[in-house]
């Protein structure tokens, strides 16, 4: 029993170590699932990122970006911009 | 040819974009730059005339979209139509194969976003090519020219489309004309349309955090006035000025959007003997790829 609730936990502990940078970025205008599509494609198409994930309904999304690699607020700027979005804030959260 | 066979233009049902969005309109909602959104719909519609003449009309309409620029997106569409004229006395008739394929082009000209919410203005306009077969016949010569598949004239559309979406609900309006060349002295009647859609989310109850799917109730009003055709400079029994309301359904997830609703006729002034519609019944699905 103690063995599979450790394992998905260690699991997870070892995925955070190794994970990149991660971002808070909110956007404007996004009130649909459909939208956010084409929002997650354009960044995914940012060389750095790694992963996307998005909350519609607080209009956040969380990036996480290879190791050794950062996302700059004008790169997510034009990202968004392209999907037809606007960036409201952008943050790197502490790793 | 007579023109008791007349059966108005099936330009009116072509409005049907791609995105998220209203069944029976368009919409100011962006597509990405460089992303691809497609649309299949399957239409069912009744039409009768006053001498007991019907017509069923089969389509599938297949819409792709593509997002030039932030504000720039433009797409195609082309129905695939299967039609059956049954006059009140002899054989019936039937045509099949591809319509008018439309290209138009979607400029947005004014937005402003806010935290779960956007306000769009847009601006439409393009060109109708004559794809479509003009010239189908049967046994008994060629069928009608507003019974054919195509119009053969080319023609062009403008327009305005604006959106206000928020997380609860979306409102969409356009108005939108479409005017024709003329093809062998026959010329489709122009179109002026005007469309409102209300969506409104039913599920889930509240949103707390997530992209969950949503299931959104929708309503929409659409007041449409065809002008008539003219053959040979004569003016067909074609057309007239229709308001339709639609109840329908949609759920929408990050990917695809499945969606059905019927057309209704609340009220119908037809061009003389011209058809006008029992029911026009609409499902689909949408998608980001």
């Amino acid at each position: 029993m103690h063995k599979f609730m450790f394992s998905p936990l260690m699991l997870l502990m070892a995925a955070s170590a190794i994970a990149g940078p991660r971002y808070a970025i909110d956007v404007d205008g996004l009130a649909c699932p459909f939208c956010a599509y084409g929002l997650e494609k354009r960044l995914l198409e940012e060389p750095a990122v790694e992963r996307v994930e998005t909350d519609v309904v607080q209009g956040r999304m969380l990036v996480e970006v290879k190791d050794n690699s950062a996302l700059t607020r004008e790169q997510a700027d034009k990202a968004i911009e392209d999907a037809g979005f606007t960036l409201r804030s952008f943050e790197a959260l502490p790793q | 040819m007579s023109r008791r066979w007349a059966t108005g233009s099936l330009l009116i049902l072509l409005c049907t974009p791609a995105l998220a969005a209203p069944l029976t309109s368009n919409t100011a909602l962006p597509v990405a730059k460089g992303e691809f959104v497609a649309r299949e719909q399957i239409l069912v519609r009744e039409r009768e005339r006053p001498d007991d003449a019907t017509v069923e009309v089969n389509v599938l309409i297949s819409v792709l979209g593509y997002g030039v620029t932030p504000d720039l997106a433009v797409f195609g569409v082309l129905p695939l139509l299967d039609k059956t004229l049954t006059p009140p006395t002899g054989p019936k008739r039937s045509t099949e194969g591809q319509g008018d394929l439309t290209l138009f082009g979607r400029y947005t000209l004014w937005r402003e976003d806010m935290p779960g919410r956007t306000a769009r203005i847009a601006a439409l306009g393009g060109v109708i090519a004559p794809t479509g077969d003009d010239d189908d016949r049967d046994n008994q010569g060629r069928l009608p020219r507003p019974f054919q598949n195509g119009t053969g004239a080319w023609g062009g559309l403008a327009g305005i489309v604006a959106t206000w979406q928020t997380l609860d609900y979306q409102l969409d309006g356009q108005l939108v004309y479409r005017g024709f060349g003329s093809d062998e002295a026959y010329r489709p009647g122009d179109v002026y349309r005007f469309d409102i859609s209300l969506q409104y989310r039913l599920w889930p109850k509240t949103l707390t955090r997530g992209t969950p799917g949503f299931l959104y109730a929708l309503i929409e009003a659409n007041v449409i006035q065809l002008d008539r055709d003219v053959l040979s400079g004569a003016r067909l029994d074609t057309g007239g000025t229709q308001w339709f309301l639609t109840p329908g359904i949609q759920y929408v997830t990050k990917r695809w959007i499945v969606e059905g609703g019927v057309q209704l006729p609340v009220e119908q002034d037809r061009n003389g003997n011209a058809f006008a519609d029992e029911y026009i019944a609409r499902v689909g699905l949408r998608f980001n790829f």
